[in-house]
This record gives C-alpha cells, sequence and structure tokens, in this order.
C-alpha cells in the first residue's frame, strides 16, 4: 500500500468531480473500493426490506446482481468519471504488479504481457467486466502459484484430504480429551456409591477365623447352659415315682402302643384273624425301635414292662391257644410277656 | 332397602367381617408376646433414609434377613414417608428397633435406635461386604432358607468395662432379638449367630452373621453324608458294602475337631445329632459382614441430646476430658475433610 498512498493524495486534484461524496468514496480507497460500494450499497436495501419485502426488492437482488457481475462504476453513470478513474487506476495496478513481481519474483513474464493488453484494451474503451477479470485472474494466479509452490510430502493418500485429515485427527483427539474427564466423573461415582464396599477374600483371614472361634465360644456355651439347664429331665431315675412322672410324658406314645399290642394280642386269640396277627407284629416292631436306644432288655419303669399289670388270669387266656402267634413273639423281645411262665 | 342387602350378599361370599381397627389389634397383639416364656418379643424396621447406592440397598436387604423373622422383609419406604411415619407404624405393629441406613456424603451409616424414646447408635460403616459376596467367595456356600424361621443368636464380646456408650449398646443388642431362655429354648432353632466384637484399639465393632452347623463327633463322612442324602449310595465300584465304609473318601476330612467346639446335645436336633451325643459345632459365614465405628449417641430417636461423644462446654471440661476430646476432634477433623470433596462428588452426580 505504500504505492497507493500516493496515488490517493494525488487523486483528488483529478477528480474534480461535481459530486462530492462520489469523490470522497474514490479518494478513500482504490484496492478495496468495489468492495466497500457494494457494502454501503447493501445497508439500505436491508433496512428496505424490513418494510417491504415486495417486487421492488427482488429488482433490487437483481440489480446488484447485475452489480456483483459487471463493475461497479457503471452505476455513477458518468463516463468521464470513469474513464478519470480507469486512467488512475491503470498506473496504480501496474505498478501494484510490478510489486507483486519483485515479491514473489518467480511471476512468468507472459502473465505480465496478458496484464498489459487486457488494461491497453480498457484503455482502448472496452467493457468494464475487463478490469474485474484481470484482477480475479491474477488472485487465482498468486492463490494457484501458491498452492503449487507448497510442498507436500509422499503420502499415499495425495494431498488433498490432507487437511481433512488433520481435522479428522483433531477431532478425534478432542474427543478422546472429552470422553478422559466423563469415564474418570464416572469412575469416581461408582467410588463414591461403593465406598466402603470391599469383597471378601477367598481365604479366611487370621481376623476372622477369631471372630469365628469367639462366635463358636459363645454358641458352645449357650448351648452348655441349656443342656445344663434342661439335663435333669434326661437323668431321671425311673424307679423313684417322681420322676416316672416325667417319663410318663415323654414315654406316652410307647404306653399308648404297649396299650393297643395287648387289646390286638387279646383280640388274635379270640378269633385267629390274621389281621390282628399282622397289627401285633407290627406294634412288636415299633415298641422294639423305640427301645432299641436305652441298652437293658426290659425297662426299669414297671408300666413299660409287658407284664405290667397283667394278672394270672389274662396270662393264663393267652397261654390256651396261642401256640400260632408264638413263632412271631419269639422274634420280639417285648411280646415275650404271655409266654413266659 | 335393597343397598344393605346387596351389600350384606357381597359381604357373604368373603366370610365373616372384621372390623378393620380389630384386625389390626389382633395382628399387633398375636405375636408381640413370645408365647413360651410370655416374655415380649422385639421387632424391627430396616429402612434407609435418602437417596443410597445400590449396594447400600442390598445392604439393607441381608440386615433385613439378619433381623428375621421379627422384621418387615419387603417394607417399602418412600421419599416423602419422614420418621414420624415409621414411628406411628411402629407403634400399633410392637415395632421397638430401627436400623436406619443412610448415605449421607458418600459415607455410609447405620443407625440403630429403639422406639419410640430412643437412644440413637450411629455407626459409620467403614467396611461392609454383601451376603452375596461372601456366598461368593465361599466354595460350598450353606444358606438353607430354614434357618431364616428363627431369630439369631447374638454373641456380643469386648463390650465389658468401656465405659457409658458400650455398656448401653450392649443392652440395646440385647434386646434386639427375643431372650432366649435356657429352659425352654429347642437346640434346632438356633442356627443363626450374629456376633458383635468391639475392638478397642482401633475402635470398631465387626458385624458377623454365621450359620450353625452341628456335626457328630466320631462319625465318618460317609455314614453322616448317607444319613443326610437319604439316598442310595453309588456302590458300583465296590466289591463288597464293607467297601463303602472302609475305602478312604476325601483325604481332606478336617477331623480336627478341637474340644473346645464340641457340645453334648440334650435333645434330639435332627437326625444326625441326636440327643446325649456329642457335636461339633461348626460356624459358616452368611453375611453380610460389616465393619462400623460408633460417631454418635443422641438420647432421643434420632434427635436429643448428644450423649457421645461427649459435648464441648468450654470452661468446664478438666484436662483429660480435652486430651480424649482432642483425639476424638481430630478425627471428626480427618472425616470432615473427606466430607468436602465427596460432597463436591455428590454434586457433580446431581448434575
Amino acid at each position: 500500500m505504500a504505492a497507493a498512498g500516493p496515488q490517493a493524495v494525488s487523486a483528488p486534484p483529478s477528480a474534480a468531480a461535481p459530486n462530492p461524496g462520489k469523490r470522497k468514496r474514490s479518494a478513500k480507497g482504490k484496492g478495496g473500493k468495489s468492495k466497500k460500494n457494494k457494502l454501503a450499497r447493501s445497508d439500505e436495501p436491508i433496512r428496505r426490506r424490513a418494510n417491504k419485502p415486495s417486487a421492488k426488492f427482488l429488482k433490487l437482488l437483481k440489480k446488484r446482481a447485475r452489480d456483483y457481475n459487471s463493475d461497479d462504476d457503471e452505476e455513477e453513470g458518468e463516463e468521464g468519471e470513469q474513464q478519470q478513474k480507469r486512467e488512475r487506476e491503470r498506473p496504480h495496478r501496474r505498478r501494484n504488479d510490478d510489486h507483486d513481481d519483485e515479491e514473489e519474483g518467480d511471476l512468468s513474464e507472459d502473465d505480465e504481457d496478458e496484464a498489459a493488453s487486457s488494461s491497453g484494451d480498457e484503455a482502448g474503451g472496452g467493457g468494464g467486466g475487463v478490469t474485474r477479470f484481470e484482477e480475479g485472474c491474477r488472485a487465482f494466479r498468486v492463490a494457484f502459484q501458491k498452492i503449487m509452490s507448497k510442498k507436500l510430502p509422499d503420502d499415499p493418500l495425495g494431498p488433498i484430504l490432507s487437511a481433512h485429515k488433520k481435522l479428522v485427527a483433531a477431532k478425534l483427539a478432542e474427543e478422546v480429551e472429552e470422553r478422559k474427564p466423563k469415564g474418570e466423573a464416572r469412575k469416581e461415582k461408582r467410588a463414591a456409591a461403593e465406598k466402603g464396599h470391599v469383597l471378601p477374600k477367598e481365604h479366611l483371614e487370621t481376623h476372622d477365623k477369631e471372630l469365628i472361634k469367639i462366635a463358636t465360644q459363645g454358641v458352645v456355651r449357650l448351648f452348655n447352659a441349656v443342656s445344663k439347664a434342661q439335663k435333669p429331665r434326661n437323668d431321671l431315675n425311673p424307679s423313684s415315682t417322681r420322676d416316672a412322672k416325667g417319663i410318663l410324658c415323654s414315654s406316652f406314645l410307647c404306653y399308648f402302643w404297649i396299650s393297643r399290642y395287648r387289646v390286638a394280642k387279646i383280640e388274635a386269640s379270640k378269633s385267629d384273624a390274621s389281621h390282628y396277627k399282622a397289627v401285633i407284629h407290627y406294634i412288636n416292631l415299633l415298641l422294639h425301635i423305640m427301645h432299641a436306644g436305652k441298652d437293658e432288655d426290659e425297662p426299669g419303669w414297671a408300666p413299660l414292662r409287658d407284664t405290667y399289670m397283667l394278672g394270672s388270669k389274662l396270662k393264663d387266656w393267652d397261654k390256651m391257644k396261642d401256640t400260632a402267634v408264638e413263632s412271631e413273639q419269639t422274634k420280639a423281645p417285648l411280646g415275650d410277656s404271655s409266654d413266659e411262665e | 332397602m335393597r343397598h344393605p342387602k346387596s351389600g350384606r350378599g357381597k359381604r357373604r361370599g368373603r366370610g365373616p367381617r372384621i372390623p378393620a381397627a380389630v384386625l389390626r389389634k389382633q395382628q399387633a397383639a398375636a405375636p408381640n408376646v413370645d408365647q413360651v416364656t410370655g416374655a415380649k418379643i422385639p421387632k424391627s424396621f430396616v429402612f434407609s433414609r435418602g437417596k443410597i447406592p445400590s449396594t447400600l440397598r442390598h445392604l439393607q436387604q441381608d440386615l433385613r434377613k439378619v433381623m428375621l423373622p421379627y422384621t418387615a422383609l419387603n417394607l417399602k419406604e418412600k421419599k416423602r414417608n419422614n420418621l414420624k411415619d415409621f414411628l406411628n407404624v411402629a407403634g400399633p405393629l410392637g415395632v421397638t428397633h430401627f436400623m436406619i441406613l443412610s448415605n449421607p456424603k458418600s459415607l455410609p451409616h447405620l443407625r440403630m435406635a429403639k422406639t419410640p424414646q430412643g437412644p440413637t447408635y450411629t455407626f459409620q460403616i467403614e467396611e461392609y461386604a454383601l451376603a452375596a459376596d461372601i456366598a461368593n467367595s465361599q466354595k460350598r456356600p450353606r444358606c438353607p432358607p430354614g434357618i431364616f424361621k428363627n431369630s439369631p443368636l447374638v454373641v456380643l464380646s469386648g463390650f465389658t468395662g468401656h465405659g457409658e456408650p458400650y455398656k448401653s449398646l450392649v443392652q440395646y443388642f440385647q434386646y434386639m432379638v427375643p431372650a432366649i431362655d435356657p429352659n425352654t429354648v429347642k437346640l434346632s432353632t438356633c442356627q443363626r449367630v450374629l456376633l458383635l466384637k468391639y475392638d478397642k484399639e482401633k475402635g470398631i465393632v465387626d458385624f458377623r452373621h454365621y450359620s450353625i452347623k452341628l456335626q457328630p463327633v466320631g462319625v465318618s463322612r460317609k455314614i453322616r453324608k448317607l444319613m443326610q442324602n437319604n439316598q442310595v449310595p453309588d456302590l458300583r465300584d465296590l466289591k463288597d458294602v464293607s467297601d463303602y465304609m472302609t475305602k478312604a473318601g476325601y483325604g481332606s476330612e478336617s477331623e480336627v475337631d478341637d474340644e473346645a467346639a464340641t457340645v453334648s446335645l440334650v435333645s434330639d436336633v435332627d437326625k444326625l445329632n441326636r440327643a446325649s451325643r456329642k457335636s461339633a459345632v461348626r460356624l459358616q459365614e452368611i453375611g453380610p459382614r460389616m465393619t462400623m465405628r460408633l460417631v454418635k449417641v443422641e438420647s432421643g430417636l434420632c434427635s436429643g441430646d448428644v450423649l457421645y461423644p461427649v459435648p464441648v462446654v468450654k470452661g468446664e471440661q478438666t484436662e483429660e476430658e480435652t486430651e480424649g476430646q482432642e483425639a476424638e476432634d481430630d478425627e471428626s477433623a480427618d472425616g470432615s475433610e473427606d466430607e468436602p470433596e465427596d460432597g463436591s462428588q455428590d454434586d457433580t452426580e446431581d448434575e
């Protein structure tokens, strides 16, 4: 822009235009002239649009499109000023081009020639769009030059995806970084929820063994206390009448079966029903089992003996016709009562 | 006139109608007293306050199983239930003990309270393992459902001689389950033990739950199995029946029955353990397992005067008290240091 500075200073006297506003605009800057014009204009339609979005607006849009495609200065409608401007622009552009050449150094001679010819055409009164094209062409050239001068790494994927690849990589990295705190937060949350939760080990630790020992001691102590408290009942002496009461309760079933046994025996002796024989046998077995725990052949307590309450008369009864039952009774020691004597 | 008739007809199908109040009274009154000894049966509620993580919820269920049968196994609490609701229900139902789990600042706490007057013992659960964890760690977990039909025996150890809070704690634990009368108790109903041991040095209370197994002494494993299984043994590979007995089984028979663990039974416990025979007491853990620290004792139900730790009253304390207090303060300070961190974690959770 060092070259543009003096140009701008020199411009005002040459552009002694009737419209001061336009002069001002032109004086403001040359490089971004068209852009600035457009911007200044674009403000107005926005204001209008708010009020009437109508055919007028469409028309304006069309106009703007036309403006974009063609030179801005056409709007001004003053040929003379245009000419002046072009004349003004031309040397400036030349100088600019030179400047570029100096900077980049590798601009081809042909390009310059082309630019020169185009400007020549312009000077010859050609269409205003040519200038624009020339400018765009130069920009494109510069951009292309830049791209081509880039040194690319030997990549099988080619240079086109390189930027994209970088983006993807950056995005992935970002995600990973995002995920990390998320996972950590979840872990922390779980840790907080599980605080104090300790999984027991497979083997028993010494501490736990001790605890089991203590608990076992406690249980043993209780069981011993219970056995101490409840023992007297089992140590009853059957011969004493006081203890007999206790036994009576405990061996009530035994007593019951004995009584049934006697009844069955009497019945069996009366009639030779095999049914009663079977009953007798069954009860015999039962009584045998119930008394199997006791070593003595005959229980010490009188009612449990088979001779209990059996008068001599009864015995005689049995003896009369009890040959069939005998065989069974010999098997069972408890059923011997009737055959004794 | 029709309406009452139809109403009566409907009711007839359902059976006799008992007023709800009477029914409730009957329900409440019937099992409140032990039918043999006439002693009052303590009952318990195990529930939680506030939001607790799922592992603690499992622990709660395990604790209920420990407190069976005199507890509400399927007690449901809602967010809007407050302590007063439970208290109101506890009265008519005869519930005497509360066990309240909570998780303030991500530190699990267990409050044991007596209703309706208190006191309340607040424990911080430092470590715990669920019953499922313990079953997983064992090769042969043993937990027959029948053992929960009777309340556990409570074995307390190490509590005596440590002053006031523990003295009353012993009482609390003792009356948590129905008292056992040695004269009438049946040994077959004693199937579980709840061990509570106070460790003076660490200041912690160990909470363990075991099942009791009785094994006849001097009976070989094969016979024991034969009696237990009620099945015909597999004799295919044997030439003689006697081989079944004489052939050595697994060598790992732990026949190291120490004398301390044997008891002579007075009544038949089961088929194997008959009266007037010696049996060995074997315990197997069924869980849950907890390691707790007593942090606070309040005189009321979750309220009232703080009995422990002894509140600091400036100017009145002696030097000894200050020392003790300082130690406790240090502990509490440690706890409070942990708390803000946990609190911030909580905040993140909520977000």
